[in-house]
């Protein structure tokens, strides 16, 4: 037997607290139901798939002393060396680490001397290990062989004669292709020099995961002593060893230079620090909120049972069982809750959409504001669910004893 | 109906133990008008709310309606003191968040009642105390002696077979005390089994038999003259 109407018609004479408690709920729920989108897409941007062996990767680069230092031996020699330490599953040169906030990008065509249109993508030089290094999986074609590895020096007009892109740069490059670009070929920016497509990767997220170009890659057969990076592959769970022995046996063949070394796991954490940092930030806003409404509605029944201490004596002597008693704060409570979560809905949708015009946020999925409602309400009916109990252990015999 | 054998009573508190009720005997047949009566602090109220299932005897037994309720269960006595007992209070104990018609409605939903039987039962008992035109006011707009024949409608409408007043007419001034009365033997004399606790001896003297209580015993039973008043107007 629920007695809503009277419940209801009580609460109307307590309106001004009932509509306080109603409104910081539904605040709540308007800035929580925002917090969590994007927390969720600032979760979604540091779990997608990067297309790399990110936990395996270690990478490597170092500053010769000497000015006539000749870098292109040394990297034979250093690679060489590499691949043949134990632990190491593959090695190869780039002028970039995916991941790392540092990349070379470029605009590209797919017609001959044009200026405007380009389509923006990070671009790559590496040497013919660089699918097994990096992890990749070539899903068509082939990598490049020894002998297309060319030595370009950025300030001249070399250009690679072919070229591996990844999925995502054929498709937003030759949309009609459905895929199909094996042997179709590009130019850069005013250039009449054609380079061919030979292999596709599935992914490659590229050092800007966040950017618009994130996930469009080419990558060149070429080496430049300008940027450079060892990328190591260490075989599954060897990492941290590859890491000491790698920079141990690079400074043993050359002790006049200075190695620096980093896991591209650490790399990645860099990147995506301003995200994290905006996850735990708003975790805590979550937390900190839904603590204080709850504190407010255990306070709000606590004063409300002992005001309606008699009431209650009087509602048991009149026959309620403790069950009548517990469930009428309850459902008291779940009244005002309702309330704050209808106006928390409609103030979070118009929170949401202030966020997506100004802050450029994502939008608020109706799925995630019923989400964040069903909490709260299981928030709320938790907070008074012990004031509500301790209520019904008034005993009815205070109808007669108090004054 | 109402049969007390050796009931007993105390509170314990940290310091001392105080016995409200001892060898507490006392029976109530169907239908009589008991009036209680004796000095402050001897038990009155104790036995009253031992009698109306409010609290539960330290020893002893009780018979209500024959039925042994010494061993029921907390819900039990609930569904026990909704179906056969009326209250009314000294201090009238309406709800003051609810109008009147919602006051009444309070026993009758704990009872299960459908929304058609109780509007009959709160219309009909609220038209025997003369208050139907006032259904949708709030307590607070009402003089004592109105709050208190709400009470009483409200003790009525699950017609029940007791109805126990703990000094119904305390906080009434002599001409609502007798209109009060006069309600209370009238619902009497259509069957309702009274215990009233009273401190004003001319009321005491107008129950079927007066009973006074010290010390927390039974003092004395003797039958006071009946008077039968005629009901209220
Ligand atoms: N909850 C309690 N805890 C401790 N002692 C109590 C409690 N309730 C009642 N008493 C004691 O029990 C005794 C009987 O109390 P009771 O209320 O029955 O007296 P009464 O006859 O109704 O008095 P009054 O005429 O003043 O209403 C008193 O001494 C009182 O102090
Ligand atoms: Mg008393």
């Amino acid at each position: 037997m629920l007695e809503l109407r009277p419940i209801l018609s009580a609460l109307w004479r307590h309106k001004v607290s009932a509509l306080l408690i109603a409104l910081q709920l539904g605040l709540t729920l308007a800035i929580v139901s925002n917090a969590l989108v994007v927390i969720s897409e600032r979760t979604e941007r540091i779990s997608r798939p990067t297309g790399v062996a990110e936990n395996e990767i270690v990478t490597f680069n170092f500053m010769a002393i000497p000015k006539d230092y000749d870098m292109y031996d040394a990297f034979r020699q250093d690679l060489d060396m590499i691949r043949a330490l134990p632990g190491v599953a593959s090695a190869t040169i780039s002028n970039h680490v995916p991941l790392s906030g540092s990349g070379s990008a470029s605009g590209f065509y797919t017609e001959p001397n044009k200026e405007t249109g380009a389509m923006g993508s990070n671009y790559y030089t590496v040497d013919e290990h660089f699918v097994d290094a990096l992890g990749m999986k070539l899903i068509a074609g082939r990598g490049f062989y020894p002998e297309e590895i060319m030595q370009i020096d950025p300030s001249s007009n070399d250009r690679p004669k072919v070229s591996v892109v990844t999925q995502k740069f054929a498709d937003d490059l030759f949309p009609e292709s459905d895929g199909n670009v094996l042997g179709k070929s590009f130019f850069l920016g005013g250039d009449d020099h054609p380079i061919e497509i030979v292999g596709i990767v599935e992914r490659n997220l590229g050092p800007w995961p966040n950017s618009s170009i994130a996930g469009r890659g080419a990558f060149y057969p070429a080496i430049t002593d300008r940027w450079f990076y060892y990328i190591v592959r260490a075989e599954p769970g060897q990492r941290d060893e590859v890491l000491k022995l790698v920079e141990e046996k690079l400074a043993e063949r050359d002790g006049n230079r200075v190695i620096n070394a980093n896991t591209m796991e650490e790399e990645k954490a860099q990147y995506f620090a301003g995200d994290n940092t905006m996850i735990k930030v708003l975790s805590g806003v979550i937390v900190l909120l839904t603590f204080i409404v709850a504190l407010g509605i255990v306070g709000l029944t606590v004063f409300w049972i002992t005001q309606r201490q008699k009431q209650i004596g009087v509602r048991r002597a009149l026959g309620a069982t403790r069950t009548a008693i517990s469930r009428y704060f309850l459902l008291e409570n779940l009244m005002i809750a309702a309330t704050g979560i209808a106006l928390g809905t409609a103030a979070a949708q118009i929170f949401n959409g202030f966020l997506v015009r100004e802050f450029d946020q994502p939008a608020l999925p109706v799925s995630v504001t019923v989400f964040c409602a069903l909490g709260l309400l299981a928030v709320s009916l938790a907070a008074a669910l012990v004031p509500a109990l301790r209520a019904a252990n008034i005993s009815p015999a205070m109808a007669t004893r108090s004054v | 109906m109402l049969k007390m054998q050796n009931i007993r009573k105390s509170y314990r508190s940290d310091t001392i133990e105080t016995h409200a009720l001892r060898d507490f005997s006392l029976e109530v047949k169907e239908g009589e008008f008991v009036s209680v009566t004796g000095p402050s602090g001897s038990g009155k109220t104790t036995f009253l709310n031992i009698a109306g299932l409010l609290e539960t005897p330290t020893g002893g037994q009780y018979l209500l309606d024959g039925q042994e309720v010494g061993g029921l269960s907390d819900r039990d006595r609930s569904h026990l003191r909704n179906e056969k007992i009326g209250f009314i209070f000294q201090g009238f104990n309406l709800i003051p968040d609810l109008n009147l018609f919602d006051n009444i409605d309070v026993p009758l939903r704990y009872r299960g009642f459908n929304a058609k039987e109780r509007r009959r039962r709160i219309e009909k008992s609220l038209e025997q105390v003369g208050l139907a035109a006032r259904a949708k006011h709030l307590p607070a707009q009402l003089s004592g002696g109105q709050q208190q024949r709400v009470a009483i409608a409200r003790a009525l409408a699950g017609e029940p077979r007791f109805l126990l007043a703990d000094e119904p007419t305390g906080n009434l001034d002599s001409l609502m005390a007798r209109q009060v009365m006069e309600l209370l033997e009238f619902v009497n004399e259509w069957g309702t089994t009274i215990i009233m606790v009273t401190h004003d001896p001319d009321l005491a003297r107008r129950a079927h038999r007066n009973i006074q209580i010290v010390d927390g015993q039974v003092s004395d039973l003797r039958q006071v003259a009946q008077h039968k008043q005629s009901a209220i107007a």
